[in-house]
C-alpha cells in the first residue's frame, strides 16, 4: 500500500494542480459532457485511468484515525469575529403561557446573545447585521449533549441552562368545587 | 453563566477526504502553496493591482500561516480543496480585481480591540 | 457501595486525598441509607398505586388522579379548553372526552378520577376522535371567523386544536342558524374583550375568583344565552393580577389592550429573562420585534411565580421603557446652565476628572432598585480602588429606616432573606404573621401563594400587624398597628403568644415599605427577637429587585450615609436612584447613571445613559436568595450602554483601570467576592446555613405605628421610574380611582 501511494501520489497532485487549460478541457470533453444518449455512456472505469481508479478504490475502502474533536470553524466560512466573540446559550424552551400545547418544549435549542436589530425605513422589515441570530430556535436538538457538540464543532463558547425542577404532582378533583369543609368551594360561577 | 468547554468526543476512525495520513496532507499543502507561489506573477500580470510581488508573497504566507494550528487531516484536505478553488478562480479570471483585493482587507470595518474603543464605538462591538 | 469503597481504600490507603474522599463516600452512604429508610417509611403510609393503561402504555398513579393527568404522565397530551393545571376542574368544554374500556359513553378525562386498577383509556380510538370532532363542530358553530384580525391568531388553542382534531368540512348553514353575537364588556384598561369569540370555558372566571380573589367576573344566563362578564356594566376589575386572564383565555375573547394589534406571535423573538419591578424574581419571557419591546409574558417556574405575573411587571416596562429614556450622555457645563448633549468622551472625561479631583472620603455612590449585581461589583471595585468605602443601596427617604437591616446585620444572609422561600409557604405553615406590610401590592405573587395555601387549608391562621382593613384576599386576624404589639409578644403578654409557641412552623414576614414616623422604631430588631424567642422563621419582604444582591456584596443601606454641611467639593454617583427627598451634599458633583430620566436626573451634572433590564445580561437575586439572570432581548437605545461597562469606562478615564473587559471576567471577579452569585440556576435555591446569633433583649422604645406605604390598588400601579413613565399604568390609576369612587371605597 505504501509503495502504491508513493507511486501515484505525485501524479494525482500534479494532475489536480496543473492549470493548463488544455488539460482541463480534455477532461471536460471526455468525462463531463455526455454528447450522446444515455445508452452510449461509457463505463467510467474505462475512461478514468487505472491509477486514479485504484486511488478512488483505496479512499473508499480505507479509514483514517483522527484523535481530536471535530472543529469545522476554519472551513465553514463564518468570519472569525462571529466565532470568537459569540456566546451561545443552550436551553430548553419554556412553554408559551398563551397556549396549552407542549409539543414544542421537549427539545433543546441554542440562542446567540443579542445583537442590534432595527426596522427598515422603507418597508418596515426587520434588519440585522447578525445572520447567526436567525438560527435561534430553529435548530433543534434532542439532547443537550448534541447541542453542546454542535457548538464545540463550530467553535462557539456556550453555557447550558438546565431546566427547572420537576413539578409537584397535581392533585385535585371535581368534587373540590362542592366540598363543605374547604375554601375551594366557589359560590360564583 | 459560567462559560465552559467540555472536550467533545474524539472522532476516532473516519472516512478520509483526500489524504490517508498527515504526511500526504502536508504534501498537498506544500503543493498548493507552490502552485500559488508560481502563479503570483501570472495573477499580478492579469490584474491591475496596487500590489507588488513581495506583498503578494507575504499575503500568501500569511493566509497559509493562519491555519497553522489545524491538525485534523480532513479539515486540512478541505482547506486545500478550497484553496485550490480560489486559485483556479483567480488565475482563470473568474474573479475581478476587487475580489482579489479582498484578500488584503482584514474586514470591511476593522473592529476595535481595547475596552474603551469598543465602548465608544457601539453596542455590537463586544 | 461501602464494600467497594473499603476495597479501593486498601489499595491507596496512604494517599491523604483518598482518605478525605473515603470519608465523603461514607458520609454519603450513611445519608443515602437514612434517606432510603425515610422513603420506605413514606411509601408504607402512601396508598397503593393503581395501574392505568393509556393507549396501552402502563402508568402507575395514585388513586384519585384524573385520567388527563395520568395521560400527561404517560406523555400523551389530551386536548382541552377549560381544564387548566392551576385552576379548579370545571369539566364544561368536553374537549377532553376519551374512550374508556367498558364505558358506553366517552368520558371527560379532566374530571374523571382513577379509582380502580387496570383502567384502559384510548385517546386515539374512533370514538374519541369522533367525540372531539363533534365538540369542535359545536364550538366553531358560534365562533366568528375573524382569525386574521384576532390578536390570539397564531397562538390560539382553538385554532391549533381545530387543525389537529376538528373535522375537515363544515355542516354549518349560517343562513338558517346565524352565529351568536355577544356585546363586548369593558373590564378596565388592561384586558380587551371581544365576547363573541368566547367559548365559555370559564377559565377567566375561575382565575379571578380563585387566584386573584376578585369576585367581579362571573357567568349569567344559560344555554346559548350564557355570557361571561361582570354582573354590572362597565366594572373595571380591581385586581393586580387581571392580566393573567389574557394568557389563560384559550381563544381571542380576552386579549391584552395595550398590546392590541401591535404584533403577531410568529414575528416575535422570545428571550427568557427575570422581572425586576418587584423583588419576587418572577420568570418572564420578553417578546421583541425588530429591536422593539412588544410584550412581556410569564414563564413557568413552580418555585417562584407558578405561571402568573403581576400586572405592573407585565405592562409597565413595555411602554414605560419607551418614554423619558436617557439615550445620549448629557453634561452641565456650569452649575447655572442647562444640561447639554455631549459625546461619551466628554462625559467620561468629566467623570474621570471628578473622580481624580475630589477627596475619596467625600465620594458617595448609591444604587437604585433595578441595578444588577455586575454593576454593583464594578462600582464597588472602582470606589475601593480610589479609596472610598461609601457605596450604598438606596433606601427611600420617606420610609422608616428602622425596618431595614443595618450594616452590622448583613454578615448573615439569614438576616435579610425571605427565608421560608415562596414555595415554602405551602409546606405546613401553622401560623403566618404579617408585620407592617401590604403584601398584596408589595409582592402580588407571594400574596397569591399565600391565598393559594389558605384556599387549600394549608395555612389557616394568619395575623396582621400594621394597617387596619387591608384587603389581602384572605381572612386574617388584625392585631393592631403599633410596635407595642410586637413588644407585648416578645414579652409574652399577648394573646397570640400561645399559638406562636404551639406552632410547629410559624412564619413571620416583615415588610420593607413602612412609612417614616417622627420617632424611630426598632421594628427590625424586635421582629428578629420575636422570631428567636418563639422559633419562628424570619422573613423580610423586600420591595426592590436589587436589595439582596447589594446586601450580599456588602453595600450598606443609604440610611447610614453621613452627610455634613461642609462646603468642600463632594461627588455623588447615583445609579437609577429616584427619590424626591434625597440628601445631596453641598457643592457636590452629581453623576446620574440610569435608563429613565425621572426625579433625580434633573439635579445631575453628568448623565450617563444606562440600559434597562431588557437590554442587558445581569444577575438579579430575588428576595428568597434565588440567583437568576436577565438576558438582553434588545440593544440599548441610541448611545446608551450596559451599566457595568459605563462604570468600567469611567474607571479607565480616571486612571484606575479595572482588570476586566468582558462580562465573563466581571463574573469571575464576582465569584471571588461572593461565589454563590455566579451560580445562576432556577433549579434549586441555596439556603444559607450560617445561623446568626440570637437577639435576646431589645431596648424599650415609645410605640410607633407600622403602616405600609401602599394602601390600596391606586398606590400599586406607579411606584418606580419605569411604571411612572408608563401611560398604561396611568390609565390603570385613573380607572381604579373611578371604580373606587363608583363603589364608594376610600383610597
Amino acid at each position: 500500500m505504501m509503495a502504491n501511494r508513493l507511486l501515484f501520489a505525485p501524479f494525482v497532485l500534479r494532475r489536480s494542480f496543473s492549470l493548463s487549460s488544455a488539460a482541463l478541457n480534455k477532461k471536460n470533453d471526455s468525462q463531463l459532457v455526455p454528447t450522446k444518449g444515455v445508452a452510449d455512456l461509457k463505463d467510467p472505469r474505462t475512461v478514468l485511468e487505472a491509477d486514479e481508479m485504484k486511488r478512488k478504490e483505496l479512499l473508499r475502502n480505507s479509514v483514517i484515525e483522527v484523535n481530536e474533536p471535530m472543529n469545522i470553524s476554519p472551513i465553514i466560512g463564518i468570519p472569525d469575529e462571529h466565532i470568537e466573540t459569540r456566546r451561545v446559550r443552550i436551553f430548553k424552551p419554556s412553554k408559551n403561557t398563551m397556549q396549552s400545547g407542549t409539543n414544542n418544549i421537549n427539545l433543546w435549542v441554542i440562542q446567540f446573545e443579542c445583537r442590534e436589530r432595527w426596522e427598515n425605513p422603507l418597508m418596515g422589515w426587520t434588519s440585522s447585521g447578525d445572520s447567526l441570530s436567525n438560527i435561534d430556535g430553529w435548530l433543534r436538538f434532542k439532547t443537550k449533549e448534541d447541542a453542546m457538540h454542535f457548538c464545540e464543532k463550530n467553535g462557539w463558547q456556550y453555557s447550558v441552562e438546565e431546566p427547572e425542577v420537576t413539578k409537584r404532582p397535581i392533585k385535585k378533583s371535581y368534587a373540590d368545587n362542592f366540598s363543605w369543609n374547604k375554601r375551594t368551594r366557589v359560590g360564583s360561577k | 453563566m459560567a462559560s465552559r468547554r467540555v472536550v467533545s468526543r474524539l472522532q476516532g476512525h473516519v472516512k478520509p477526504v483526500l489524504s490517508l495520513d498527515s504526511t500526504e496532507a502536508h504534501r498537498r499543502v506544500l503543493n498548493l502553496y507552490r502552485a500559488w507561489y508560481r502563479n503570483i506573477p501570472v495573477i499580478l500580470n492579469r490584474f491591475n493591482l496596487p500590489i507588488d510581488e513581495q506583498m503578494a508573497k507575504n499575503k500568501l504566507r500569511e493566509m497559509f500561516y493562519r491555519y497553522r494550528n489545524v491538525t485534523d487531516i480532513r479539515v486540512i484536505d478541505i482547506l486545500v480543496i478550497k484553496g485550490n478553488m480560489e486559485l483556479t478562480e483567480t488565475v482563470k479570471g473568474w474573479k475581478q480585481e476587487c475580489h482579489v483585493m479582498a484578500y488584503f482587507k482584514d474586514t470591511h470595518n476593522p473592529k476595535p480591540k481595547d475596552f474603551i474603543s469598543k465602548f465608544l464605538s457601539g453596542h455590537d462591538a463586544e | 457501595m461501602l464494600r467497594f469503597v473499603a476495597a479501593s481504600c486498601k489499595r491507596t490507603a496512604n494517599n491523604p486525598s483518598c482518605v478525605v474522599w473515603l470519608k465523603e463516600c461514607r458520609r454519603h452512604a450513611r445519608t443515602s441509607g437514612s434517606k432510603q429508610q425515610q422513603t420506605s417509611a413514606a411509601q408504607e403510609t402512601k396508598p397503593k398505586l393503581l395501574e392505568v393503561f393509556i393507549d396501552e402504555k402502563k402508568v402507575l398513579v395514585e388513586p384519585g388522579t384524573t385520567i388527563l393527568e395520568a395521560a400527561a404522565m404517560a406523555g400523551v397530551e389530551i386536548p382541552r379548553f377549560c381544564y387548566h393545571e392551576r385552576l379548579s376542574v370545571a369539566g364544561n368544554c368536553r374537549m377532553c372526552l376519551v374512550e374508556v374500556e367498558k364505558s358506553i359513553k366517552p368520558v371527560a378525562s379532566c374530571a374523571m378520577p382513577i379509582m380502580m386498577n387496570g383502567m384502559k383509556v384510548k385517546t386515539n380510538s374512533p370514538m374519541t376522535k369522533q367525540a372531539r370532532e363533534g365538540v369542535m363542530e359545536f364550538l366553531l358553530m358560534n365562533h366568528p371567523l375573524d382569525c386574521p384580525i384576532c390578536d390570539q391568531g397564531g397562538e390560539c388553542d382553538l385554532q391549533d386544536q381545530s387543525m389537529a382534531f376538528g373535522s375537515d368540512r363544515s355542516r354549518l348553514q349560517v343562513e338558517l342558524d346565524p352565529k351568536r353575537a355577544v356585546e363586548d364588556k369593558n373590564i378596565g384598561p388592561l384586558v380587551k374583550t371581544i365576547m363573541t369569540r368566547c367559548i365559555h370555558c370559564t377559565r377567566c372566571v375561575r382565575f379571578m375568583n380563585e387566584i386573584a380573589g376578585c369576585e367581579d367576573l362571573g357567568t349569567t344566563g344559560r344555554g346559548s344565552d350564557m355570557q361571561i362578564g361582570t354582573y354590572l356594566e362597565n366594572t373595571a376589575l380591581l385586581s393586580e393580577l387581571s392580566g393573567n386572564i389574557v394568557d389563560l383565555c384559550p381563544v381571542g375573547a380576552l386579549t391584552s389592550k395595550p398590546y392590541a394589534f401591535t404584533a403577531r406571535p410568529w414575528e416575535l423573538r422570545r428571550v427568557d429573562s427575570v422581572d425586576v419591578l418587584d423583588a419576587v424574581g418572577s420568570n418572564i419571557s420578553v417578546c421583541t420585534r425588530s429591536g422593539d419591546l412588544m410584550r412581556i409574558l410569564p414563564r413557568e417556574n413552580d418555585a417562584v411565580n407558578e405561571e402568573w405575573l403581576a400586572d405592573k411587571s407585565r405592562h409597565a416596562p413595555v411602554d414605560g421603557l419607551k418614554a423619558q429614556r436617557l439615550t445620549v450622555p448629557l453634561l452641565r457645563p456650569s452649575k447655572s446652565s442647562q444640561l447639554q448633549m455631549c459625546d461619551w468622551e466628554d462625559a467620561l472625561l468629566a467623570v474621570g476628572r471628578a473622580l481624580n479631583g475630589i477627596q475619596p472620603s467625600r465620594m458617595e455612590a448609591i444604587v437604585g432598585p433595578f441595578v444588577d449585581a455586575e454593576t454593583m461589583v464594578v462600582l464597588k471595585d472602582l470606589f475601593n480602588t480610589i479609596g472610598s468605602e461609601n457605596v450604598y443601596l438606596h433606601v427611600d427617604s420617606d420610609l422608616d429606616k428602622s425596618c431595614f437591616p443595618s450594616s452590622k446585620d448583613l454578615d448573615f444572609q439569614k438576616n435579610y432573606l425571605f427565608n421560608t422561600s415562596i414555595a415554602g409557604l405551602e409546606d405546613g405553615v401553622d401560623l403566618l404573621l404579617l408585620i407592617g406590610t401590604n403584601i398584596r401590592f408589595e409582592a402580588p405573587l407571594v400574596n397569591a401563594r399565600i391565598r393559594k395555601a389558605w384556599r387549600n387549608n394549608l395555612i389557616n391562621d394568619i395575623a396582621v400587624i400594621g394597617e387596619n382593613g387591608l384587603d389581602l384576599l384572605y381572612d386574617y386576624e388584625y392585631l393592631g398597628d403599633s410596635t407595642k404589639v410586637l413588644a407585648d409578644i416578645v414579652a409574652g403578654k399577648h394573646k397570640i403568644v400561645d399559638r406562636l409557641k404551639k406552632a410547629q412552623k410559624a412564619v413571620v414576614i416583615l415588610g420593607q415599605q413602612i412609612l417614616k414616623k417622627d420617632s424611630d422604631s426598632n421594628a427590625y430588631e424586635m421582629v428578629r427577637a420575636l422570631c428567636d424567642k418563639y422559633g419562628a422563621e424570619f422573613n423580610l419582604l423586600h420591595a426592590n429587585a436589587s436589595t439582596v444582591a447589594a446586601f450580599d456584596l456588602g453595600l450598606k443601606p443609604s440610611s447610614e450615609r453621613k452627610t455634613d454641611n461642609s462646603d468642600e467639593q463632594s461627588l455623588l454617583w447615583l445609579i437609577g436612584v429616584d427619590d424626591e427627598n434625597l440628601t445631596i451634599p453641598n457643592n457636590s458633583f452629581v453623576i446620574y447613571q440610569g435608563h429613565t430620566g425621572d426625579i433625580c436626573a434633573n439635579t445631575a451634572d453628568v448623565i450617563l445613559p444606562g440600559s434597562a433590564f431588557t437590554e442587558k445580561q445581569g444577575t438579579m437575586i430575588s428576595m428568597e436568595g434565588r440567583v437568576q439572570q436577565t438576558l438582553a432581548a434588545i440593544t440599548p437605545p441610541n448611545m446608551a450602554r450596559e451599566d457595568w461597562k459605563i462604570v468600567r469606562a469611567c474607571s479607565e478615564l480616571a486612571n484606575y483601570p479595572l482588570p476586566y473587559d468582558t462580562l465573563l471576567e466581571v463574573r469571575e471577579r464576582m465569584q471571588q467576592l461572593a461565589p454563590h452569585l455566579t451560580r445562576h440556576s432556577n433549579r434549586k435555591l441555596e439556603k444559607p446555613s450560617l445561623r446568626p446569633p440570637p437577639i435576646s433583649s431589645v431596648s424599650a422604645q415609645s410605640p410607633v405605628s407600622l403602616l405600609p406605604r401602599m394602601k390600596s390598588l391606586v398606590d400599586y400601579w406607579q411606584t418606580d421610574a419605569i411604571s411612572r413613565c408608563s401611560p398604561t399604568m396611568s390609565k390603570c390609576v385613573l380607572s381604579t380611582k373611578k371604580e373606587f369612587d363608583k363603589r364608594g371605597i376610600k383610597y
